[in-house]
């Protein structure tokens, strides 16, 4: 039997992603990013993304299609995230994925995005599978999941106030460095020394945990500080030593949960992925300790179709559809 | 020409399925955020109830408001997932011309409202004439004493259609000539007509060209640039 040809859409931020996977091959991958229509605000507005998805959520879908050669009769189903996200934005694309689905007589499968995410790296990796660890950090989350198997998913830790993506937004902007904060973090402590300043690793006494803001507090009285003594140090080294702390915190709670499993693999997603020290930390963690880290492509660390897809094929397998009487859920909670 | 009609620019959401001058199915909800979960159960029942398969229709037809803006981006993304999934045109109808359109009768000028919140409403004025309504100004969006306003400067009677309940109770007191009317929202059995009588005519959008017709930046644009001229936010270097 030929492998189901599925067509995935994801709107719940910032990014619209369409794509269509036969199997797990990622026939097309296509994406609109509204990074810049976001980058004078410092963050995401919902209203500027949910209208920023309806004018792209149409070309994009004949684009994933028209690269992958697939005419629409030829899907077997359409995947689409049902949340959780930004109410508006969700809608756009459930809207969209949701109508084109009963137009075609396929069904229709709504997907958490967060289970999107801890499929990602099957699309890069075909021996990824549970059981497994996964670290999901980006702008909007911060969690680490332990995947007993497929469908079974146990959220071992969160954050407890701000996402990863989210400390680094907010000291980029505190330090005037732009928007998004993490890439620009990640590019100016590109030649600093990440021990130049010892910033917290947060949160010690909770080991799967995530808290940011205490860092953010010690960062900012750190250089107001230095500014008053006029002794602050060059910007790449605040920079390599604010992402060591994050990157740091990151890693070691990753690692505590591997531990406690005894998992031999592990694996990550979200856009805070695509830092590179924290892939590089990442990997010598798990080589010294012998397990095998399995990271999507920074593309698809970011939010996008192909993992919504990817995701929409396991319930495929299934014969689990969703009514065309649904909504999207904001507050979908994954493991629950 | 079969043609199916989506409207859900205000509170209430429907959907229509008719050919030529008959409408043959027709579903409706009031419900401030249930848009979502209604339209395409709505859609199925309405080609059960007809017999029809999606294949069958020939063109689509959405209200592209301006209304609250959740629900105006559910109809048309879903319009325009059917529109492109079969290839058939899309015609887009405005909520106000829907409005006036149902009202049509007699000769006051017809002003029609949907409420917009933040204590406005997207008004224009219309004319009844043999067969539909012709537009007699700007649309526009305004606050609801400036509405009074225009509707007591207006020299002839008038009536106001809509969602005038959402203006305020007995705003039209003191307004002289000024009758209030039905219908309260828009709905996809007038869509249906306007769309039939535009394809008629030939009047066919591309899909590319249906966007909706918000008529007010996004709130927090606004506030932003309040913010800016109050330097409320220093630092923000980026631009
Ligand atoms: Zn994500």
């Amino acid at each position: 039997m030929s492998e189901p040809l599925i067509l995935g859409i994801e709107t719940s931020c910032d990014e619209t992603g369409v794509a269509v996977l036969s199997g797990n091959e990622v026939l097309s991958c296509v994406l609109a990013t509204q990074v810049d229509e976001h980058a004078r605000f410092g963050g995401i507005l919902p209203e500027i993304a949910a209208r920023a998805h309806v004018e792209a959520i149409r070309p994009l879908v004949h684009q994933a299609l028209n690269q992958a050669a697939i005419h629409h009769d030829e899907l077997d189903a359409v995947a689409v995230t049902r949340g959780p996200g930004l109410v508006g934005a969700l809608a756009v694309g459930y809207a969209y994925g949701k109508t084109m689905a009963w137009t075609l007589g396929k069904p229709l499968i709504g997907v958490d995005h967060m289970e999107g995410h801890l499929f990602a790296p099957l699309l890069d990796h075909s021996d990824y599978e549970p059981p497994a660890v996964v670290v999901l950090v980006s702008g909007g989350h911060s969690m680490i999941v332990h995947m007993r198997a497929w469908g079974e998913y146990h959220v071992m830790g969160q954050t407890l106030d701000d996402a990863a993506g989210e400390a680094f937004d907010k000291l980029a902007r505190f330090m005037g460095l732009g928007y998004p904060g993490g890439p620009a973090i990640d590019l100016y402590a590109t030649g600093g020394d990440p021990d130049a300043i010892s910033f917290p690793r947060p949160m010690q006494g909770r080991p799967y945990d995530f808290s940011f803001s205490g860092l953010k507090t010690s960062v900012v009285t750190f250089l107001e500080k230095a500014k008053t003594a006029n002794s602050v140090p060059p910007l790449e080294d605040v920079c390599a030593s604010i992402q060591e702390a994050i990157v740091d915190s990151i890693v070691s709670k990753t690692f505590n949960a591997v531990e406690a499993t005894g998992v031999e693999i592990v694996a990550g997603g979200g856009g805070v992925l695509a830092n590179r020290r924290l892939r590089q930390k990442l990997q010598e963690e798990a080589d010294r300790r012998g397990v095998n880290l399995l990271l999507p492509s920074p593309q698809l660390c970011t939010d996008n179709g192909a993992m919504i897809a990817a995701a929409g094929r396991y319930h495929y397998d299934r014969g689990v559809f969703t009514p065309w009487g649904s909504d999207v859920d904001p507050n979908l909670k994954i493991g629950q | 020409m079969k043609i199916l009609a989506i409207d859900t620019a205000t509170p209430a959401s429907s959907v229509a399925v008719g050919e030529g001058d008959n409408l043959l199915a027709m579903n409706l909800r009031v419900d401030r955020t249930g848009h979502l979960s209604f339209l395409t159960p709505a859609i199925d029942m309405c080609f059960d109830q007809v017999g029809w398969t999606p294949r069958d229709i020939d063109a689509v037809a959405v209200d592209v408001g301006p209304g609250p803006y959740t629900g105006l981006r559910i109809g048309i993304a879903a319009a325009q997932a059917v529109a492109a999934s079969l290839g058939v045109p899309i015609i887009p109808v405005g909520s106000l011309t829907a409005l006036a359109w149902r009202a049509a009768t007699g000769r006051r000028r017809i002003w029609p409202v949907v409420d917009m919140r933040r204590n406005q409403v997207a008004t224009q004025a219309f004319m009844p004439v043999p067969g539909g309504v012709v537009t007699d100004g700007p649309a526009q969006v305004v606050s609801v004493s400036e509405f009074q306003a225009l509707l007591s400067s207006d020299g002839i009677e008038t009536l106001v259609v809509g969602d005038v309940a959402a203006v305020g109770d007995g705003f039209l007191r003191g307004v002289q000539r000024a009758k209030q009317g039905r219908p309260r929202y828009p709905t996809a059995d007038v869509i249906l007509e306007i769309a039939n009588l535009r394809v008629q005519s030939g009047e066919y959008s591309s899909v590319d060209e249906v966007r909706p017709r918000y008529m007010r930046e996004p709130d927090a644009v606004i506030r932003w640039a309040e913010f800016r001229e109050e330097g409320i936010w220093p630092g923000s270097e980026t631009q």
